[in-house]
């Protein structure tokens, strides 16, 4: 597999996905300066699914959203697929929020299609476009509901679509499904596997839930508290597709104890 | 309930309850309407630009300054207080400033009813963009949205439902504004017949008036309404309590 990724001329498909080296974040805060991260280096290969956890408040947010080129950090670098991002880069990056943060005055389908209006694409293509993720989302025949009609679950689902819409190389969701009641998190989270098992995108998942954490991802990078430092990557080897079933099983159970553990140190 | 009160009307006076000069019929009052609509109707023309115009100053000058003051915090926390209490002093009394100023014509009660009609504007303005969610924006940046964009597709539709609550009080406080200023001074305008015909104390043309008045105030709100239902047919529709037994009264109520 290594020569022929050498022999594939295509940088980008070489290049990390995400590459960040060194990188510390300091804030000015009410009482001086806040040291938010700490010399943050981490890789993300293409096509993997990387869940970050840690305690509140260590700072992954943060930097979820220097990912996204939604904040610029204070020192240390940060690629994605090569390339610095000093502004959010939609086509290379696309980013699914807690809250849906849809627009209520537009439908789904509207929503979908935001990035796309914002380009001036031509209206018959846009509106293709959104049909086709809100298909890819489960979501046909919704296209021209308003967000308050939409259930919960629904309205993460055409943020996920719209997330999507550009056909981003990664895709960074901030605790997508902590709004949701448990078992509607279960379902999304399978359908989201479902979804990225047809698109091969490399993900970058923030969550809380251990469970959710072990069940989704290929890595789970464990944050101290702040300032936030990555203090360890924890491999998930369990096979995919991933079942319901998995989550019973002792090594299911050993590798969520061992994140439980390292962040059950940092108190 | 309406039936009732229009019988009431027509009765009322003529059995002598009440004395035809207090109250006049109801059939006196039309009957003067329809004979008079030259004067009414061109009365009502005139009320209506003067109604429009201060409208105009009261919207554009009302959302311009309104988006300032509510967009920037810093200026929020100086004006908007400043705004606030403004707004509560009764700007009716101001009126004979006015016509030290402008004069007795029509622009004393455009320039009157302008700043009466300002402030709910203004202050339903800097209230609409405070309360928009800070995460749209932020969305919004990730879709790659420049600050233009931020402002047209995210801004304005958001607080578009608050502005409009606004504009539908400013135009009422308009119309009361232009149609007082009327009454105080003027030689043109509903006021002014209203004035004219209290003086002479010929009261079926007064309540002809005043029920032009009454019908300008309806129509303008609901034509207000409906294009509010019409362009925020986004906005979850309450639902009335009408199923509830017992409710009959807020079911009405909540039913205009």
């Amino acid at each position: 597999m290594q020569q022929l990724a050498n022999l594939d001329g295509d940088s980008r498909v070489q290049a990390k996905a995400i590459e960040v080296s060194r990188l510390s974040h300091v804030y000015a805060g009410i009482h001086g300066e806040v040291l938010a991260l700490e010399d943050i280096s981490l890789q993300v290969e293409s096509g993997k699914f990387t869940v970050i956890v840690g305690p509140s408040g260590c700072g992954k947010t943060s930097l979820l959203m220097m990912m996204a080129g939604l904040r610029s950090q204070s020192s240390g670098e940060l690629l994605c697929h090569g390339a610095p991002m000093p502004q959010p880069d939609p086509n290379r990056v696309g980013v699914v929020f807690q809250e849906a943060s849809l627009f209520p005055w537009l439908t789904a389908a509207q929503n979908v299609e935001f990035p796309l209006s914002l380009r001036a694409d031509p209206k018959a293509a846009r509106r293709q476009r959104a049909l086709q993720m809100l298909s890819l989302v489960g979501l046909d025949g919704f296209a021209d509901r308003y967000p308050h009609e939409l259930s919960g679950g629904m309205k993460q689902r055409v943020s996920i679509a719209r997330g999507l819409v550009q056909d981003p190389q990664v895709l960074l969701m901030d605790e997508p499904f902590a709004a949701l009641d448990e078992q509607t998190r279960m379902t999304m989270g399978h359908e989201l596997l479902r979804i990225w098992a047809t698109t091969s995108k490399t993900v970058v998942f923030i969550t809380h839930s251990l469970t959710e954490a072990v069940y989704l991802a290929d890595e789970v990078l464990v944050m101290s508290a702040r300032p936030g430092r990555i203090i360890d990557r924890i491999a998930i080897d369990l096979p995919r597709p991933r079942t319901y079933e998995m989550m019973a099983s002792d090594k299911f159970g050993g590798l969520r104890e061992r994140i439980w553990q390292q962040i059950r140190s940092q108190h | 309930m309406l039936v009732a009160a229009l019988l009431g009307w027509e009765l009322i006076p003529r059995t002598g309850w009440l004395p035809e000069l207090f109250l006049p019929s109801l059939s006196n009052t039309l009957a003067v309407l329809v004979s008079d609509w030259r004067i009414y109707g061109s009365a009502l023309l005139v009320t209506l630009g003067e109604v429009a115009l201060s409208m105009l100053i009261a919207c554009g000058g009302g959302i311009a300054l309104g988006a300032i003051v509510g967009g920037f915090a810093r200026m929020r926390n100086l004006l908007l207080p400043v705004f606030s209490s403004l707004y509560a002093v009764p700007i009716v009394i101001l009126y004979p400033v006015f016509t030290a100023w402008f004069g007795v014509g029509s622009e004393s009660k455009i320039a009157f009813a302008g700043l009466y009609a300002f402030f709910p504007v203004m202050l339903s303005t800097a209230a609409g963009i405070r309360t928009i969610d800070p995460q749209y924006l932020v969305a919004a940046r990730s879709m790659g949205a420049t600050l233009q964009q931020q402002l047209t597709r995210v801004i304005i539709p958001a607080a578009l439902p608050t502005v409009f609550v606004g504009l539908r009080l400013g135009g009422a406080l308009a119309i009361i504004g232009v149609v007082v200023a009327e009454m105080l001074t003027a030689a043109a305008g509903i006021g002014y017949l209203v004035t004219l015909n209290r003086t002479i104390l010929d009261s079926p043309r007064v309540f002809a008036a005043l029920i032009l008045i009454l019908m300008l105030s309806i129509v303008y709100d609901a034509m207000t309404r409906s294009l509010e239902r019409r362009l925020l047919v986004w906005q979850p529709v309450k639902r009335s309590p009408a199923a509830r037994p017992g409710s009959g009264l807020s079911a009405s109520v909540s039913a205009a």
